[in-house]
C-alpha cells in the first residue's frame, strides 16, 4: 500500500481520477501525503520514506464484527465488498442448515461497506456458519470451473472433428 | 453437517451444470443450470468489473500538432484495447516499490508519426511501439483483429502535423475505470418467457405480439394457456454472452472471473482463520493496530472484537463504541469459536 505515483512529467492522461477501489481507509491521511509527496518529488528522490514504511506494514483487516454480537446472533462488516459477494455469500450461508438467519445489506451507498447478519442454531457459531460459507462458495466456484473448463474443451473437440 | 450447498431445493444433487452454445475468437455463450441467481449474478458482476487487465493510463506527451487536443489523444489512447496475457505476473503500480513506474508495473508504447506527404495521414494503434522491457511479448501490445491489420484509429494528421508521445499502460480492474474492462458486453437472462413475472413488459395491446421472443425462448417450456402463477419457482437456468474486448480470449474471461471471486473468497478465509489456534494472547505474525501491545484496556475502550477469538487485530478504523459485547472477553483462553 504505497502511496500513489505522483506524476510530476503526465502531460494528460485519460480521465479517471478516483482512489484505487481497493484502497479507502485513509483517505485523508493519503490526501496529504499525496501533497507531500509533489513537494518531494520536485526537488529530488524523498517522496517521504517514513510514510512509505508505516502504510506498508499495515494490512487493512477486512472483516469485523458489530457490537451487539452474540456467538450465534452476529453481524459482520466487509469492508471494499458489495453485492458481487453479498449475495452469493448469503444464499449459501442460508443453505447450511444450522443457519437460522441470513441476511447482507450495503447500509450507504457512498460507503465501501457490506454488512452480513447470520444468526445459528446452537450447536454452531455466527463465525463457524460464515467462515463454512466461504469454503462452500470457494467450493462452489471449483465445480463451476471444472464444468466450465470440460464444457469448453468438449466444445472445440467438437468443432474441430 | 450433512448437505449440499450446491443442490437446488428440488434436491436434484446434480450441481450445477454448463453448456456452451458457442465459442469463438469473439465470445463465448453458455447456459448455466441448477445454480443459484445470487451466484450467478456474482460471476456476471465480477467479470464485468473486477478482472485485472492492463490499460494505458499515463500519456505523456512531446509533441502534438494535430487538430485534436492532450487530453482528448490521451483518453482515445486509454481505450485502446491491449493485449493483457501474462498480466498476473505485473504488479500494480500502487503496490510496487519503484517511485513512478517501472517494468515490473507498467508498459512503455511510443507513437511517433509525422505526416510527410501530401495528404492526410491516418495514426492508428498498430503505429504504437512497445519498448523497454517486457514480462512477454504480448503483453500490452495493442489487439489488432481487422483484415487490414491496422487496429483503432487514433487520429488523423494534416500534411506538416506531428504527434509524438509515450504512454505507460498500467495494470486496473474496471471497477476504477471502464478502460481495464475485459469484455465489451456481457449478456446475461433467464426465464426467456417471463413465467417468474421479474419482467413488467410495457405493451400497446399484446406484449406477446409486440415483444419479440428471446433467442433462448425454444430452450425452455413455454407456458401453458392459463397456467397458475408458481409462487415458489425460482431461476435456474441462466443464459451467458461472453464478449471480449479483445484482451483476453472470451473464455479466459469466465475462468478469470470465477479466479477473482475466489481469490476474495480465500481473502476472507485467511483474515478469518489466520492466527488460529495460538495462544489467547495472539502470538503471531498477522497484522495487528498499534494499540494493541497495550491490550488489557486499550482494546476494550473501542468495543469491537475481530470475528476471530484471538488478540492482536482489533480494528484499527473503528472508532468509539460501548462495551465489548460478551460478558467474558473472548480474549480470556476462551474462545467461541
Ligand atoms: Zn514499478
Amino acid at each position: 500500500m504505497a502511496p500513489r505515483s505522483t506524476r510530476k512529467k503526465a502531460v494528460e492522461e485519460a480521465p479517471m481520477e478516483e482512489e484505487p477501489t481497493s484502497h479507502q481507509p485513509t483517505a485523508e491521511d493519503e490526501d496529504a501525503s499525496m501533497a507531500d509527496a509533489d513537494v518531494d518529488q520536485e526537488d529530488g528522490e524523498e517522496a517521504n520514506p517514513e510514510d512509505e514504511e508505516e502504510e506498508e506494514d499495515e494490512e487493512v483487516q477486512r472483516v469485523r464484527i458489530l457490537p451487539g454480537s452474540t456467538p450465534t446472533a452476529a453481524s459482520f462488516e466487509f469492508l471494499e465488498e458489495g453485492h458481487t459477494l453479498g449475495n452469493a455469500l448469503r444464499y449459501i450461508v442460508m443453505q447450511n442448515p444450522d443457519v437460522e438467519f441470513c441476511a447482507y445489506a450495503i447500509p450507504h451507498p457512498s460507503e465501501a461497506k457490506m454488512n452480513v447478519r447470520i444468526q445459528t442454531y446452537e450447536g454452531t457459531t455466527a463465525i463457524q456458519a460464515l467462515e463454512k460459507g466461504l469454503r462452500d462458495l470457494q467450493e462452489l466456484c471449483d465445480v463451476v470451473t471444472d464444468k466450465f473448463t470440460v464444457a469448453r474443451d468438449e466444445f472445440s473437440n467438437r468443432m474441430a472433428a | 453437517m450433512d448437505y449440499d450447498p450446491m443442490a437446488m431445493d428440488d434436491a436434484e444433487s446434480l450441481g450445477p451444470v454448463v453448456k456452451i452454445s458457442q465459442a469463438d475468437s469473439v465470445r463465448v455463450k453458455f447456459e448455466l443450470s441448477n445454480a443459484d441467481l445470487a451466484f450467478a449474478n456474482s460471476l456476471r458482476r465480477v467479470m464485468l468489473g473486477e478482472i485485472p487487465t492492463v490499460a494505458i493510463d499515463l500519456v505523456e506527451i512531446e509533441a502534438n500538432s494535430s487538430v485534436l487536443a492532450d487530453e482528448f489523444i490521451a483518453h482515445r489512447l486509454g481505450l485502446i484495447p491491449l493485449n493483457a496475457d501474462g498480466v498476473e505476473s505485473l504488479l500494480y503500480s500502487r503496490e510496487c516499490d519503484c517511485d513512478e513506474y517501472c517494468e515490473h508495473c507498467s508498459i512503455t508504447l511510443n507513437l511517433h508519426a509525422k505526416c510527410v506527404g501530401d495528404e492526410n495521414m491516418h495514426v492508428y494503434a498498430r503505429d504504437m511501439v512497445p519498448s523497454g522491457d517486457r514480462i512477454n511479448q504480448t503483453l500490452g501490445t495493442p489487439v489488432i483483429v481487422d483484415p487490414e491489420g491496422n487496429g483503432p484509429l487514433i487520429l488523423k494528421l494534416r500534411p506538416g502535423q506531428e504527434i509524438k508521445l509515450q504512454c505507460i499502460a498500467k495494470k486496473g480492474i474496471a471497477k476504477e475505470h471502464a478502460k481495464w474492462a475485459p469484455s465489451a458486453a456481457i449478456g446475461f437472462e433467464y426465464d426467456p418467457h417471463n413465467k417468474l413475472h421479474h419482467l413488467d413488459l410495457w405493451y400497446e395491446t399484446d406484449p406477446k405480439a409486440e415483444w419479440p421472443p428471446s433467442e433462448y425462448a425454444d430452450w425452455e417450456e413455454p407456458p401453458q394457456e392459463d397456467e397458475p402463477f408458481d409462487y415458489d419457482a425460482v431461476p435456474n437456468r441462466f443464459y451467458f454472452n461472453v464478449e471480449t474486448a479483445g484482451n483476453l480470449p472470451a473464455d479466459a474471461i469466465v475462468t478469470e472471473g470465477i479466479k477473482v471471486l475466489q481469490q476474495k473468497l480465500a481473502g476472507m478465509i485467511h483474515e478469518l482463520t489466520e492466527g488460529e489456534g495460538d495462544g489467547a494472547n495472539g502470538d503471531y505474525n498477522g497484522p495487528r493496530s498499534p494499540e494493541y501491545n497495550n491490550a488489557g484496556d486499550g482494546w476494550q475502550d473501542q468495543g469491537y472484537t475481530t470475528p476471530y477469538g484471538n488478540g492482536g487485530a482489533q480494528s484499527s478504523w473503528g472508532g468509539a463504541g460501548g462495551a465489548t459485547p460478551y460478558g467474558q472477553t473472548p480474549y480470556g483462553g476462551q474462545t467461541w469459536s
